[in-house]
């Protein structure tokens, strides 16, 4: 492997933003036929490093060398065009476009001035073809699943000819069959000599599938290992965050079974529009229980339709013992019920607004009729202090990282001292260090009594923090594992079974 | 060398930002500050070249001019919050002009008056409650309702003007107190009562949120449709009184009244600050809006710049005003 030229050399990169710094003389050497994986915290420096080697951003200094030449991208087309494709955490498809008009995007074939679909048609399935495509490649992409839509996106990456690929948490949204079948057509990609960076923040995954690894933290460089030279995941953990960490989520402490309370939410026979079938469920207090499933299982679909916010087309709800009808979502806040939604950008926060105002958006603090904005930071500040995040009430949350983000929502609902916490994906996008403090939050709120439902992708995530395990599958729950029943193969079994 | 090297992540996200304080109010204000330096500046230049432009007398008629736009922009700063768009206020304006004219024939002026903003604000309510019950985007409704109240005002009014405005009603709303003319003072009131209305109200709170993020909103239990719909009718509302101010100014009621307002409001409101994505939107900024454009046109004509001048002067201007205010926003 390391016989051949580097297809990539960057080479004491630095970039400086007005107050912050964000990569300092970074190096990072590709070979053609490796899988290299890029590890670092959120704001550690790996998305400004990507975007500056992909044009999007200027550096200061520094150097890329890309395949033997000296290279400055001054445009994502022109390392495009060098043979450098990068296939995005937030997938860039025109969503209206079909697979095969993503994929020829901005290099159209025309024929007497016509777009020449014939040509185009071919030439893209073909390269779905070969990345084991099964879907249809003339429906809108936005009809596709997430992992369909990234084979287009890789799809387009090997048809303008890339020989070094880049994937930005490719893994994020994707079921664990899927991401084995991405991680096999990686494999393969890698057997004909191309290379490929990778980002994740799954440890597992890296120690599978890399052969090297370069960590950057605080914009610096940490080190690049080869695979042989790491150990264990809580190593690469300790690369990371530069100290020593308790490998996040796996096997945690959960809470004495036996002491959950009385049981708080009942759900009876629950079905939506959106493919939630005959779904039961019970939650005491005290007691964290995790929705296990692939994604599309209906997880996210069935606690959306319990809060009220997909409409339920039977099924009935109690809590506390009382038979209630919760109907949009004012009725479950009012009914004590608070729902963490998986996406925090866009169904958590509204972003230019304030920790303040996000944090107090139920019921913000009145006086005299008005908006109270001293009593609104005062409780705002209390709030974040409690859950340990150290930041000014008047922030703007857009430009906090994920887990300051999602403590300003979990503050919103500690506020409305809801009983029932419904977290969907708590931890996704957020780095190692703050998962094990929303962890160690959620571990809090059980033990002060609150019922908690956990939507969670993340196995080890699931089996660390679950009393109780439910997975989904096909919109209804098919198994319910305690804790000696638990365990990875377990979940895995009845999610995928068919 | 080393030692400054580290970057740590608590100087991202850490302590040191509760120290840099609210910087949301600081970005405001320096918008602010910068429409008030244009007005002086527009003011000032037009004074160098004209002095007669300095005049008292001038300046307050300048602010006359900007009060009917500058209300109108105030309901729409509340739409366009909402990530909306309120098209069909000009066409309010010419129908609350009409009722409140005709009603000023035949019931005490105040109540004619308010007859007029009543208008205003069912019309208001009407596009509300077809934007909220129907999956139809507010571009395509109030274009449609643009039509139908055009068409209502005409047919109110059968086809004509309506004159012979009573005294009392044209004193009510276009006379003076201590020198300054009515609608002078409804604006700058109205400015303070939306502006307080915006920043230190719930529902300021909530429509801002609604508008940021509608999804977020309906999750936290805010009922989105609600403050939509409230948001069209407070814009229809000041629709309805800038019709009878209008109504009042002119000592008649025209149904063709109107058409060139909406584009001079929602261009106040832009200038202003308001974006028409939603979420974010400025009351003050809005009626500074008014004032520059008011400005700029009343300053052109007093240099004897021809009306086709002075549309592509203003035009030029709102653009620039974007423009500036999106490069200020990029260096920060």
């Amino acid at each position: 492997m390391t016989t051949d030229p580097p297809v990539l050399e960057i080479k004491k990169l630095s970039k400086s933003f007005p107050s912050v710094r964000a990569l300092h003389e970074v190096d990072l050497t590709a070979y053609p036929g490796e899988i290299h994986a890029l590890l670092g915290e959120n704001g550690a420096g790996k998305s400004t490093l990507l975007k500056t080697l992909f044009g999007v951003q200027r550096p200061d200094s520094g150097e890329v060398w890309f395949e033997g030449e000296r290279r400055e991208f001054a445009q994502p087309s022109d390392a495009l065009a060098a043979g450098l494709a990068m296939v995005h955490q937030e997938l860039s498809l025109v969503p209206q476009f079909t697979a095969v008009q993503n994929i020829v995007l901005g290099r159209e074939k025309s024929r007497a001035g016509f777009v020449d679909r014939g040509e185009a048609r071919l030439r893209a399935a073909r390269s779905l073809a070969r990345l084991g495509f099964d879907a249809r490649i003339d429906v809108p992409v936005h009809k596709l699943s997430v992992a369909q839509q990234q084979l287009v996106e890789i799809a387009r990456a090997l048809a303008v000819g890339a020989r070094l690929i880049i994937l930005d948490e490719p893994t994020a949204s994707l079921t664990t069959q899927e991401s084995e079948r991405l991680f096999e057509l990686l494999r393969r990609l890698r057997a004909e000599g191309r290379a490929i960076i990778y980002v994740s923040h799954r440890l597992a995954e890296v120690m599978e599938l890399s052969d090297r690894v370069t960590v950057l933290r605080d914009g610096e460089l940490v080190g690049t290992r080869t695979r042989g030279q790491i150990a264990d995941e809580s190593e690469l953990v300790k690369l990371m965050v530069g100290r020593d960490v308790a490998a996040v989520g796996v096997r945690g402490d959960p809470g004495d079974p036996g002491a959950a309370g009385e049981e708080v939410l009942r759900v009876e026979g629950l079905s939506s529009t959106e493919g939630v079938s005959d779904c039961s469920l019970s939650v005491r207090r005290g007691e964290i229980v995790g929705l296990a499933g692939m994604v599309g299982a209906g997880r996210t679909e069935l606690v959306r339709t319990l809060i009220g916010a997909d409409r339920a087309t039977g099924g009935t709800v109690w809590i506390r013992g009382e038979r209630i009808h919760i109907g949009s979502p004012a009725e479950a806040v009012r009914a004590g019920i608070a729902f963490l939604p998986e996406d925090r950008k866009h169904q958590g926060l509204v972003l230019h607004m304030s920790a303040a105002s996000n944090a107090t958006l139920i019921r913000p603090p009145r006086r005299h009729g008005m908006l109270d904005r001293r009593e609104q930071r005062e409780q705002t500040r209390a709030l974040l202090k409690r859950l340990n995040a150290n930041i000014s009430p008047d922030y703007p949350v857009g430009k906090l990282s994920g887990g300051t983000q999602q403590k300003v929502v979990l503050a919103r609902w500690l506020k409305t001292s809801s009983d029932i916490f419904i977290f969907d994906e708590p931890t996704r996008g957020i780095d190692v260090g703050a998962k094990g403090e929303i962890h160690a939050l959620m571990r809090e709120l059980a033990d002060e009594g609150k019922a908690i439902v956990m939507v969670s992708s993340d196995l080890l995530e699931v089996l660390g923090m679950s009393d109780r395990v439910l997975v989904m599958r096909r919109g209804r729950i098919v198994a319910e594992l305690d804790r000696s029943a638990m365990s990875e193969e377990a979940i895995v079994h009845h999610a995928a079974a068919t | 060398m080393s030692n400054h090297a580290t970057l740590d992540r608590e100087s991202l996200n850490g302590p040191g930002l509760a120290a840099a304080g609210p910087r949301v109010d600081v970005a405001a204000v320096a918008r602010q500050a910068g429409l008030v330096g244009v007005i002086v500046v527009l003011v000032l230049g037009f004074g160098l070249a004209r002095p007669l432009f300095l005049d008292g007398g001038n300046l307050i008629n300048v602010l006359l001019q900007s009060s009917v736009v500058g209300v109108l922009a105030l309901g729409q700063t509340f739409v366009l919050i909402t990530g909306g768009i309120d098209l069909s206020i000009g066409s309010t304006v010419a129908m609350a002009a009409v009722v409140s004219g005709l009603l000023s024939h035949a019931v005490p002026a105040p109540v004619a008056i308010l007859g007029g903003i009543a208008v205003g604000a069912l019309a208001g309510l009407a596009n509300g409650l077809l934007i909220t019950m129907t999956k139809i985007t507010p571009f395509i409704i109030t274009l449609g309702t643009m039509s139908i109240y055009a068409g209502l005002a005409l047919i109110i009014a059968g086809g004509q003007a309506v004159y012979d405005i009573p005294a009392a009603f044209q004193d009510l709303l276009a006379g003076r107190v201590l020198g300054i003319p009515i609608p002078v003072l409804l604006f700058v009131l109205l400015t303070v009562v939306a502006a307080v209305c915006l920043r230190r109200t719930v529902f300021g709170e909530h429509l801002t949120a609604v508008g940021g993020n509608a999804e977020v909103a309906r999750l936290a239990g805010i009922n989105v449709k609600r403050f939509t719909a409230s948001a069209y009718v407070l814009s229809g509302a000041t629709a309805g009184l800038a019709g009878t101010i209008l109504v009042a100014r002119l000592g008649a009621a025209d149904p063709t009244l109107g058409a060139d307002l909406l584009l001079t409001a929602i261009a106040a409101t832009v200038m202003g600050g308001t974006k028409l994505a939603g979420g974010e939107g400025s009351m003050s900024g809005a009626a500074f809006g008014a004032i520059i454009i008011a400005t700029l046109t009343a300053g052109l004509t007093t240099l004897n710049v021809q009306a086709f001048y002075q549309q592509v002067a203003v035009g030029a201007a709102i653009i620039i005003a974007l423009l500036v205010d999106q490069l200020a926003r990029g260096r920060r």
